[in-house]
């Protein structure tokens, strides 16, 4: 049965499991302290850990990540709120050429223990607020990049973040924070007590032997959605959850490959030098052919605002549907 | 610091240095200012022209020079170079983003806020740095936070061609810190001894608690921007004008006059200073390069 609880609220349960556990862990963003985070993802730390370790900053995104990279040299575990992805274009070159370098440049002396926590994906918000741009940060060495598609993912994977000692992007999805655990037909049992999921296990949410869907975040459920009513004509399809784009865990990509020789990946992120393609690239070069492979994502444009645009690029059941019967009647 | 420089600049026409080198050959004063400020547990955020910065915060300086020259032994085992210089021991850093340091500094300070350990975050930056929004950003939190941030501003007149003349809307820097509820003055950073005095005040406010500081230390490069620099756009008079305006000089006639070393004291000094700096540097060139095998090392501390 699955407790009263959305899915900002297991972030904000695993967030509090990791700053009682372990004192170094501050977190810094904004709106992050009184009001709890925009979606109430960060609620309750600052009343129970003091303004202290939970701090509410001025609308200063440099400040904010460059103020990560001097606590993680002092010790720290920053966890560091921008509000929504696509904010980062102000703070980039922190994140770029500070959190994901300093390790390497330094020769491994200085570690970034840092969580850059953030909210992506579509909600009707238009071009500047409903990105996903998780293969922008994995293009950049350095970081590790998440983003959960349910509430038991999202509370285990955020404990694994936090206890990494390399900086992990967490990508949240706005169309998801909200939502009730009871609502999500998998991952909905969250367990109270502290656990991890570690950082590049993908998963495997529907089982099946004539097509791959390998996807992440939002667009996991829809493809589980096309998976159950297709099952019903008789096609088998197998979703993998990636869970994370790096590292990416190509492994179980290939595994599901090998048994069904089609291969579809779904991306809510924009099309050209993404996840699509880099999930593809690298079955082939691990020397696992599929038949047919098909990349679906939002076709290299922003985000439109008006919901009748909105739904012409962006996966869906139906465009997701659509594409499946289209590799299933291919030779 | 200035035989360091010099060291440095060894290594460009060989290509042992294969990249940018930037010398603050004439900024010597400023860093030499700070040395009997800061302490150990105070953190030093640098720039791209950093080597007397580093210096002058207790960074190993063999294994800084085996870093700039692209060896091994070098201080991050070459993966950094002379613009990404990481000192864990002695809480120095540097990079080679124009005002990216602030903010990290920025992060020091809270740091030391959290720790309660009376440490004192420093932001060494040229007069191009104070342009940028992560500047302002930095200074604004540390004034509402009140954290014990001290910026040294290097004003060294020219944002590589750029001068501040035309790119400040104030006459100095050392103004706008009243913007952010910090304290800001100018002092001329030829003087060995206005720069210390300046620098002491900022940091002895700041570990009082009572927030971040900007000094404003004038000066002048006396090379390019970068070796190879072809530094057309500073005139021939000028140049020659400032560079006779030695901080080296101004501070040997300012120690004899008074009394406290005599010329030949300073001459024997200086010789000895440039025989080890020989000696280092003869000994650095012995040291292996990085293996390249190991080039994919540190991009992440676990392993994927």
């Amino acid at each position: 049965m699955p407790r009263n609880l959305n899915l900002s609220q297991c972030i904000s349960e695993s967030l509090h499991l990791e700053m009682e556990r372990d004192h170094s862990v501050v977190v810094v963003g904004e709106d992050v302290g009184m009001q709890g985070g925009v979606f109430g993802a960060t609620r309750g730390l600052q009343k129970k850990f003091g303004s202290a370790r939970v701090i509410d900053t001025p609308i200063s995104e440099s400040a904010i990540t460059g103020m990560g990279v001097g606590l993680a040299i002092e010790g720290f575990r920053p966890v560091l709120e921008i509000m929504f992805v696509d904010f980062i274009g102000v703070c980039l070159d922190q994140v770029y050429n500070a959190i994901a370098k300093n390790h390497y440049m330094s020769g491994g002396q200085v570690r970034m223990p840092i969580v850059i926590k953030t909210a992506g994906g579509c909600i009707g918000s238009g071009a500047q607020h409903s990105q996903c741009l998780w293969g922008l940060f994995a293009h950049l060495p350095g970081l590790k990049v998440v983003a959960p598609s349910n509430p038991y993912d999202a509370k285990g994977l955020m404990a694994a973040a936090v206890e990494s000692d390399d900086p992990v992007v967490y990508i949240e999805h706005k169309g998801l924070l909200l939502k009730r655990a009871e609502d999500f037909t998998f991952g909905s049992d969250v367990p109270e007590s502290r656990y991890t999921i570690p950082l590049g296990k993908g998963n495997i949410v529907h089982s099946g032997t004539d097509l791959t869907i390998a996807t992440i975040s939002g667009t996991v459920s829809l493809a589980v959605t096309v998976a159950e009513t297709l099952a019903a004509k008789g096609i088998s399809i197998e979703v993998i959850d990636l869970r994370s784009v790096v590292p990416l865990d190509i492994d179980l990509v290939c595994e599901s490959v090998a048994k069904t020789s089609r291969l579809l990946v779904v991306d809510e992120d924009y099309l050209s030098f993404g996840l699509s393609a880099e999930v593809i690239t690298r079955v082939i070069e691990r020397g696992v052919r599929p038949r047919v492979t098909r990349r679906h994502a939002v076709p290299d444009v922003p985000i439109p605002g008006a919901l009748s645009l909105e739904r012409e690029i962006l996966p869906s059941e139906a465009s997701i549907t659509k594409v499946v019967l289209e590799m299933m009647e291919a030779r | 610091m200035r035989h360091f420089e010099l060291a440095c600049l060894e290594g460009v026409p060989t290509k042992e240095i294969h990249g940018e080198l930037h010398t603050a050959i004439g900024q010597e004063a400023i860093s030499a200012a700070m040395v009997g400020t800061l302490r150990k547990e105070d953190a030093m955020c640098s720039t791209h022209r950093n080597h007397m910065h580093a210096i002058a915060k207790g960074v190993d300086m063999r294994a800084m020079l085996a870093e700039i020259f692209e060896r091994k032994t070098g201080i991050c085992g070459g993966f950094g170079g002379h613009m990404h210089i990481f000192d864990s021991n002695v809480k120095f850093s540097a990079t080679g983003i124009v005002g990216a340091g602030v903010p990290v500094a920025l992060g020091h300070a809270y740091a030391a806020r959290l720790k309660n350990n009376g440490a004192v975050a420093f932001a060494v930056v040229g007069d191009g740095a104070v342009n940028t929004g992560a500047f302002h950003e930095a200074m604004n939190m540390a004034g509402a936070m009140s954290l014990p941030l001290v910026v040294l501003v290097e004003n060294n007149e020219w944002a590589i061609s750029v001068p501040f003349s035309a790119s400040s809307a104030t006459e100095t820097i050392a103004e706008r810190a009243s913007s952010w509820g910090a304290s800001g003055v100018r002092v001329n950073g030829l003087d060995v001894e206005a720069v210390a005095e300046a620098f002491a005040n900022a940091t002895e406010r700041a570990r009082a608690g009572e927030g971040p500081s900007i000094v404003e230390a004038m000066c002048y490069r006396f090379r390019g921007h970068f070796e190879g620099d072809a530094d057309m756009y500073r005139s021939k008079e000028e140049k020659e004008a400032r560079r006779s305006q030695d901080p080296l000089e101004i501070t040997k006639t300012a120690l004899v006059s008074r009394n406290l070393a005599t010329e030949e004291e300073l001459i024997g000094m200086a010789d000895s200073v440039q025989t080890s700096m020989a000696q280092m540097l003869a000994s650095v060139r012995l040291d292996p390069q990085p293996d390249p095998a190991d080039a994919m090392k540190y991009v992440f501390a676990e392993s994927r």
